[in-house]
């Protein structure tokens, strides 16, 4: 199909992807460069532009509104948290914080081998698999879609949530889990660690956007988008949707346990709130502010919202969900591309087949 | 003072008269003499009497003064009068018990000075003196004696056991008596026979009586004990239970097999009562956690049904109905003080015209341009939503509002073994089946009801035969959006409201519309009655956390089995 | 084809590169613009949206009051103190991400925040990286140490102990029964493992309890209501409740407790977290007699709570606060304490270095509007304060039922558990 070198916009974001990483690089090797603090929120931002990532491939490629993509952020973060803790636990022989209020002299059953960082690597993908399987599967195949399967997702996110607030859970209930000590070895404070991190984040950022973009490229791509547009005409066609659906939901969903894990090491804590049905609902607001149906926006759409959250929440706090709340609806009324709109005549041209540019029929 | 002694004068004088008349009716024997000695006598006698008497007087005024010195006192002292108003009631004279009510009422409410001369009431008549009962004002800094726990309820206990006695009301007594009741066992027993013999209403003198019975449950007499156990087992409840189980251990229950029989009956009465008290209170709390489900939920289903649209900002409807509530209230307590008390009935309709004029307004500006594309409109609703949550935040504050409790949705009547029926839930139920009822009657009967039906089964179709889509639209967001609005007005007296209670609502809302089925009425309600009992019948098992999962989980799973709901309007499945 | 160019290229990366980072770099170069020298910062981490915000909210204001108060009189060390307030939105990740932020880029010389125990625990990694100071105003769990952090207020050994010790006494009401209701998360857990160890210590048997957890900001306590009149009535001694509920379910239970026409005279209610904020919306007549335990209360009586509580209104009134004027609770005492200890220390010190500052507190003494004296040691960072004990009245405050003759020295690792 196209080569990939005829798309500017996405070029250009990955070659700055590219230059941050070598400015993080710098940064640990010499005393110039980025602080820790700038790189931490750095790495921040790039976990949250592969969670806005993996919605909008099921979203803006696939047509299906998912508002729980919070809950395969939460499994990757809790458990990479888990591996940090036990991998704290072996190093420093601290016990953590939720299991003295909850007088556990042990950790539960389930914890076990999580020390281990590949074994923990495969729960994630387990777990996410098999609750992104079963779902999707179901909701599938009772071609259950557009509206439904929003709310559903918003259901399910909040029921996880409120499990995980439960202390009888035993993972920190609403405490969380927090007093990750050692990542791998080293101290998780050190600013070298911490831009280590971030690079490796940003890193990450820019392999799935090639991934994304190789998965588009193809065939792959195309079927995707033909089911977004007309799903009933594409299965007239013959072909099997629910495979096509399914297949893309569960690597959607993988993406997102990706930032999760890449996430949480970086913050710190993790705590249930990162199920609350409102952040997943947050993530496509970046999706759609960016620009759903372009990879570049998805990643736009993320940082730029999100620096201006970390920005305001300590210069003016009482101003930003009024400017959030203006945005959404500027975008969806004004903007309904999002931001590439804005960019349509200059440098930007809208990845993936051509007819694509002019107004992306709405799902009903 | 003088007064006291007129009316001993006066006894005297008609002792006098009566030793009189006893000589005289001797005198009918006949003899002069003997007479004229009984008479002496018995003036003798009542001489002795009238010396010895004020003395009592004067050594009950001594113990009243005794009695107000250790009110002023510490709490121990409290205690002690507490206990002696008690005996006052049970065994005191009428004066007594006439003097220490209004002083066992000062203290609970809190209207008594004590200062450096002795203690102040102060009442309706005025402040004066609680022992000589003499006008005075309380002298600069007295203060108030304060009643700890043990204290307040010795004192309560006087209260009521004082107005048993001398309240003119019969209501009153009434009321004293259902206080006492739950005591029965720790007072006096002669207090409840004491009222019931100068009790004037038939009725009232009744339930004295079985009250008096009750409490003669540890008494010597058999007989009594098994009418106290029959009449404690008409009013069965756990309180009760104890009571009755713990006669097991005693030995008459081994000993006496008439008392054994009673006891074992009494025991499956009142198990039988608290069962039957529990299943009730398990479907009452399932009906108004339904209804309240159900009034969130309905505005939602109109708007849902007719046009797809997933308005969440829903709960802030709610949220501004119970707004627009309590700003009615600040109004009439402003202006119309008398008619604060019915400041829910009177906001019905400022919170469904307010609430539905910011759902018009939310439509005309915002949804119109989405109606094609319904996870755009849910993004924007969710923007208003927050906007919403924020302004009101900004210029309300985040405390919660401060509500007056009417009279009509305080406290509650117990009904029968535990189950007690409160009435600001009774509300919430009332309002619900009103809500139902009116939306029910909208949607068949009127023109409006009748586009909407349309519109929701057939847009296109309805737009083809000349239905006014966009109009129907605007009208039926306002609905939806006022029903949100009423939903917030009965929730006012329940729930605290804040800016953020909307949030509270939002999924559960959906699940019962989705549940249901969209855009029937009839789903709605019985979604919510299922989803309300389930979630109150699973909760004192597993807890309010367990429960809601339980019915998530198994409501999603219903859904993906049969995603159109339980009454679904007949469409081609996509 | 394209019209790539090397050239293109660069520019291209470098305007990305500056577009991501501007919105990060650029305030904190137009900050240090405008923080003047002479000036020291304080920052306050205290939300004022979300569950939290109707009583962490007030705390900002204070600390602002106290700050003005203390640069009316020449501010510290020759500045003057400027209060940097933020909002983590009731998001305890958040509150770890303002303080650092707050710690590191703005250069704070203290944070005064959080309330519930997870923000503190969020933030507690935070500034023993950071190597910051953080003053935290409310009573707690306990069973914490840090170096960096000040407990302002009192652990259970000096808040929850004496009030269940006074109700299992005989001037309380001999209590042997206990329902113990809390929210789900690390305080409520805590306090109620270190009760059961304290009754087990005291011979009393398990089943004389009983523990229900909800969620936080849960509403709807008809049920559990239920339980504990069902509890109440089995017999056995008489029975409390030990509530351990925060935030807005406060006056939820409340209400549905007088509803149900339990008074405080049959099962008296502990609320360890009850403040007089959370009785505002509610008709205290039915409640009275339930009890709490803070290390200030209202209606102390003291010169200096006179004081308090008129520079308080006035300052209300002067600056539009949004809160009532008339109603202080204890965590605002504490953090106009904090402030204060603060202003005291890094004077003594002379300098605004953490760990200077730090080695100041030793032998620090301030006069609390509660009337006791604050003092801390060199041992920890504990503050010793005050106990009182007090009693719901009809007008949406606490009555001083019971107060301690001095200011008790704090315990910060409980031994019951």
């Amino acid at each position: 199909m196209k080569p990939l070198a005829s798309d500017r916009a996405f070029l250009i974001l990955l070659a700055a992807v590219l230059a941050v990483v070598l400015l993080l690089v710098i940064s640990i090797a010499t005393p110039f460069g980025l602080s820790a603090y700038l790189a931490n929120v750095i790495g921040q931002l790039a976990a949250f532009a592969v969670l806005a990532l993996s919605l909008d491939l099921i979203w803006g490629y696939l047509g299906i509104l998912s508002l729980g993509h919070g809950l395969f952020f939460g499994i990757g973060g809790y458990v990479v948290a888990m591996h940090l803790l036990k991998h704290s636990h072996e190093v420093t022989g601290k016990v953590p914080d939720f299991m003295q209020f909850m007088g556990w002299a042990e950790f539960p059953f389930y914890w076990t081998g999580f020390g281990f960082f590949p074994y923990a690597l495969l729960v994630t993908a387990v777990v996410t698999l098999l609750i992104s399987g079963v779902f999707g599967y179901v909701s599938f195949r009772s071609r259950v879609g557009g509206v439904y399967f929003a709310i559903t997702t918003q259901a399910l996110v909040y029921v996880a949530m409120l499990l995980m607030f439960r202390n009888d859970t035993g993972f920190g209930g609403n405490n969380g889990m927090t007093g990750f000590t050692v990542v791998f070895g080293w101290p998780i404070g050190g600013s070298r660690v911490v831009i280590a991190m971030a690079a490796v984040s940003v890193l990450m950022l820019g392999l799935t956007l090639l991934g994304c973009r190789m998965l588009l490229a193809g065939r792959f791509g195309v079927l995707m988008i033909a089911a977004r547009d007309d799903e009933v005409r594409l299965r007239t066609l013959g072909y099997e949707t629910l495979r096509l659906k399914l297949v893309v939901w569960c690597l959607s969903a993988l993406i997102a346990a990706l930032a999760g894990m890449l996430y949480v090491p970086q913050v710190g804590i993790i705590n249930p709130r990162l199920l609350a049905p409102e952040l997943s609902l947050e993530i496509a607001v970046w999706v759609a502010i960016g620009g759903r149906g372009h990879l570049v926006g998805a990643v736009i759409g993320a940082v730029l919202v999100n620096a201006v959250k970390f920005w305001l929440s300590v210069a003016a706090p009482e101003l930003w969900p009024f400017i959030l709340s203006g945005l959404i609806v500027l975008v969806v009324l004004v903007f309904p591309n999002g931001l590439v709109d804005l960019a349509k005549l200059k440098l930007v041209r809208p990845t993936g087949l051509k007819h694509m540019a002019s107004g992306t029929p709405e799902l009903r | 003072m003088a007064i006291q002694r007129c009316s001993q004068a006066r006894s005297i004088q008609s002792l006098w008269l009566t030793g009189d008349w006893f000589g005289r009716l001797s005198a009918r024997k006949g003899r002069q003499r003997s007479v004229h000695m009984m008479r002496r006598v018995f003036i003798a006698a009542i001489l002795f009497v009238a010396v010895w008497a004020p003395s009592l007087l004067v050594a009950a005024e001594a113990g009243r003064a005794d009695l107000m010195g250790k009110l002023c006192g510490d709490a121990a002292s409290l205690g002690d009068v507490g206990r002696a108003l008690v005996g006052i009631a049970a065994d005191g004279s009428q004066d007594e018990r006439a003097w220490a009510t209004p002083v066992a009422r000062a203290v609970i409410d809190r209207k008594l000075t004590c200062d450096t001369k002795g203690a102040v009431v102060i009442s309706g008549e005025g402040s004066f003196d609680a022992l000589t009962r003499e006008q005075r004002v309380a002298v600069e800094g007295g203060r108030s004696p304060f009643l700890n726990l043990k204290n307040r309820a010795l004192f309560e206990t006087a209260v009521a056991a004082l107005a048993l006695r001398t309240a003119p009301d019969p209501t009153q007594r009434g009321a004293a008596l259902r206080t006492l009741e739950r005591q029965a066992a720790g007072l006096p027993e002669h207090l409840f026979e004491a009222a019931a013999e100068q009790e004037s209403d038939a009725g009232l003198r009744a339930q004295m009586t079985a009250v008096a019975q009750a409490a003669a449950l540890n008494s010597a007499d058999p007989a009594k004990r098994i009418g106290a156990l029959k009449r404690i087992s008409a009013t069965p409840d756990r309180r009760a239970l104890t009571q009755v189980r713990a006669l097991v251990a005693d030995p008459a229950y081994a000993g006496d097999p008439e008392f054994k029989r009673a006891v074992d009956a009494a025991i499956a009465t009142i198990e039988r009562g608290i069962t039957a008290g529990d299943v009730l209170a398990a479907l009452y709390n399932g009906l108004s956690f339904a209804s309240i489900l159900f009034m969130a939920a309905i505005g939602l289903a109109v708007i849902f049904g007719l046009m797809g649209v997933i308005n969440l900002a829903q709960g802030e409807m709610i949220m501004i109905g119970a707004y627009v509530t309590w700003m009615v209230q600040e109004g009439l307590r402003r202006l119309a003080p008398a008619l604060l008390d019915w400041y829910l009935i009177i906001a019905i309709p400022a919170a469904f015209l307010v609430t539905a004029a910011v759902g018009i307004a939310l439509e005309a500006i915002l949804l119109r341009h989405l109606y094609r594309r319904p996870l755009m409109s849910l993004l924007a609703t969710w923007a208003v939503s927050l906007f919403l949550i924020n302004l009101v935040r900004v210029t309300f504050g985040t405390q919660n509002l401060n509500f007056v409790t009417p009279f009509y949705v305080a406290g509650g009547v117990p009904v029968i073994g535990d189950f007690i029926f409160t009435w600001n839930r009774m509300f919430a139920i009332a309002f619900a089946v009103l809500t139902l009822g009116i939306t029910w009657g909208l949607m068949r009967l009127t023109p409006l009801g009748l586009n909407i039906r349309a519109v929701t089964q057939n847009r296109t179709m309805a737009g083809c035969i000349g239905i006014p889509v966009r109009r129907v639209d605007t009208m039926a967001f306002g609905l939806g959006s006022g029903l949100a609005g009423l939903a917030g007005l009965a929730l006012a007296p329940i729930y605290s409201v804040n800016p953020q209670m909307g949030q509270n609502f939002i999924i559960d809302s959906f699940m019962v519309v989705v549940l249901g089925g969209v855009g029937t009425i009839v789903g709605t309600v019985v979604a919510a009655l299922g989803i309300g009992q389930i979630n109150v019948l699973i909760e004192p098992m597993w807890g309010a956390v367990a429960a809601k999962v339980i019915v998530l989980m198994m409501i999603i799973a219903f859904l993906q089995w049969r995603p159109e709901g339980l009454f679904a309007i007949k469409g081609r499945r996509k | 084809m394209s019209t790539f160019s090397r050239r293109s290229f660069l520019q291209a990366t470098g305007v990305a590169a500056a577009g991501l980072a501007s919105p990060i770099g650029m305030p904190a170069i137009v900050r240090s613009a405008h923080a003047a020298s002479g000036t020291v910062k304080l920052g306050c981490l205290f939300s004022s949206s979300g569950t939290m915000a109707n009583i962490e909210g007030r705390l900002n204001h204070v600390v602002r009051m106290a700050a003005d108060e203390i640069n009316a009189k020449g501010g510290v060390n020759g500045r003057t103190i400027e209060v940097a307030v933020s909002d983590p939105a009731s998001d305890w990740p958040l509150y770890a991400q303002v303080g650092k932020q707050m710690l590191e880029q703005d250069k704070v010389a203290a944070l005064f925040g959080c309330w519930t125990s997870v923000s503190r625990k969020s933030v507690l990694p935070v500034v023993e990286q950071a190597n910051g100071l953080l003053f935290y105003p409310l009573h707690f769990e306990g069973d914490e140490n840090s170096k960096n952090i000040v407990y302002v207020n009192s652990p259970p050994a000096s808040s929850v102990l004496p009030a269940v010790d006074y109700l299992m006494g005989e001037e309380g009401v001999s209590a042997k029964r206990f329902f113990m209701l809390g929210s789900d998360y690390v305080w409520p857990r805590t306090i109620n493992k270190q009760l059961k160890g304290y009754w087990k210590s005291k011979g009393i048997p398990e089943t004389a309890w009983r523990e229900e957890y909800v969620p936080l900001g849960f509403s709807n306590f008809q049920t559990l209501v239920n339980q504990i009149r069902a509890f109440a009535d089995k017999g056995g001694g008489k029975p409390i409740v030990v509530l351990t509920v925060v935030g807005s379910s406060i006056p939820d239970f409340l209400r549905e407790f007088a509803n149900q026409g339990i008074k405080a005279t049959d099962v008296p209610v502990l609320g360890l977290d009850m403040v007089e904020a959370d009785l505002e919306g509610l008709n205290t007549e039915p409640l009275v007699g339930h009890l709490n335990c803070w290390a200030y209360l209202q209606n102390a009586k003291s010169a200096a709570n006179a004081t308090f509580l008129k520079q308080w209104a006035e300052y209300v009134k002067a600056k539009n606060v949004p809160f009532k004027g008339d109603v202080v609770i204890d965590p605002m005492v504490s953090a106009y304490n904090s402030v204060h200890l603060w202003a005291m220390a890094a004077a003594k010190a002379n300098s605004f270095d953490v760990l200077e500052v730090r080695k100041a507190f030793a032998g620090l003494s301030f006069d609390c509007p509660s009337g006791y004296k604050l003092g801390m040691t060199a041992e920890n960072n504990y503050v010793s304060r005050g106990v009182f004990i007090g009693s719901v009245n009809e007008k949406q405050g606490f009555d001083i039922l019971w107060q301690s003759k001095d200011a008790p020295k704090p315990v910060p690792f409980s031994p019951y558990g």
